[in-house]
């Protein structure tokens, strides 16, 4: 009986989540950079002696979201760099204003959006700005970015 | 245990239907554009837009500065040491306008840029060909040495104290990776022989090379 047990209160708190507080991926399939490639140029044409090996890009990002899941419910909705190579990147943006503009660095993820969900589909550009450390720059990477939504 | 068995199956299902669920990334390819840029300094250099740490940025100079001595001639070939002086006037670094160097000393500096992690630059000093009287005669650089410093530095030089090789290709230092390097040579002729009077000259060409 102890088994199942278990396998019921799972079942039931796997189907649940839905329903209450609870992080979600935002379904962005439809998100699509301008730009296939974003070329990182030193910030500093020559090395400083505070050491900024600091390597920058810029690229516009057309964001699709799809938000019908979670129409007419309080969230809030988020920005996320995994942890991933090549190490610490910063990523900054600014927004023609349904996002709120902000940074994100690897391994964090920083709010875009809070309040109701009033349309199935947000669509928004980003002027993003990534920088990358140099020295560890020496191959070209695939950033994944990914929305996330915490609903109420 | 066949009710067990079943509510299993039947909680696996739900959850590759969750797993399924929309959950897509965008993805952002990044690449470093020139990542490799060297950039090195023997006597006077340009820039436009002011110094390194207000923006500014290199530019090519093909001036070919002096070192030179008069060794008087109750002194030709005694062995004592001859300073020698440059026409450069440049004492200031570029990287940030310090008063580096002093008069009559040679700034020789400059910097690596990379990505990878393949080892330093190197300043090579090619000073294979002889000086030349014009008629025939001709001194090697072996006859010349220098002293290394720099104003405020402690410890030692990137590119230290010597004396040339005469040969094609002297190192003359290293300049690692992600870093700014330089100093400030006072030369000395070491009058160690006694050639036929007369204004020797010669070409020294210093290269950095980066890996």
């Amino acid at each position: 009986m102890r088994p199942l047990a278990a396998l019921i209160a799972a079942a039931l708190a796997f189907v649940a989540l839905p329903a209450g507080a609870a992080t979600y991926r935002v379904d962005d399939g439809a998100t699509q950079p301008y730009e296939s490639a974003v070329a990182l140029r030193w910030r500093s044409v020559a090395p400083t002696r505070g050491g900024d090996d600091t390597m920058e890009g810029a690229t516009t990002v057309q964001v699709r979201l799809n938000l019908a899941p979670w129409l007419n419910r309080q969230g809030r909705i988020y920005l996320a760099l995994p942890e991933q190579p090549p190490g610490k990147v910063v990523a900054r943006w600014t927004t023609q204003g349904r996002l709120l503009p902000g940074q994100v660095g690897t391994g964090q993820r920083t709010l875009v959006y809070a309040g109701p969900i009033t349309t199935p589909l947000l669509a928004e550009t980003l002027a993003l700005r990534i920088e990358a450390d140099g020295n560890r720059m020496a191959a070209s990477y695939r950033l994944n970015f990914h929305f996330e939504i915490d609903v109420d | 245990m066949r009710s067990a068995a079943r509510l299993g199956h039947w909680v696996g299902a739900v959850a590759c239907a969750l797993a399924a669920a929309p959950a897509a990334a965008f993805t952002t390819n990044i690449t470093a554009a020139n990542p490799r840029t060297i950039y090195l300094q023997v006597g006077v250099g340009s820039f436009t837009g002011g110094n390194y740490n207000s923006g500014g940025t290199p530019q090519a100079n093909p001036t070919v500065n002096l070192v030179s001595v008069a060794v008087p001639t109750a002194a030709v070939g005694n062995s004592a040491a001859q300073a020698m002086a440059t026409n450069t006037g440049a004492t200031n670094s570029f990287y940030d306008g310090f008063a580096f160097c002093n008069a009559n000393q040679l700034y020789v500096g400059g910097f690596y840029r990379s990505t990878t992690n393949t080892g330093a630059a190197t300043v090579t000093a090619n000073s294979a060909t002889p000086l030349s009287n014009g008629s025939g005669q001709t001194l090697p650089f072996t006859q010349i040495r220098w002293t290394s410093s720099g104003n405020g530095d402690t410890g030692a030089q990137p590119f230290p104290a010597g004396t040339f090789t005469g040969t094609a290709s002297q190192t003359i230092g290293p300049i690692a990776r992600n870093q700014w390097a330089e100093s400030c040579f006072s030369f000395s002729y070491l009058n160690t022989t006694t050639p036929a009077a007369g204004t020797y000259t010669g070409t020294v060409t210093y290269t950095l090379s980066a890996p």
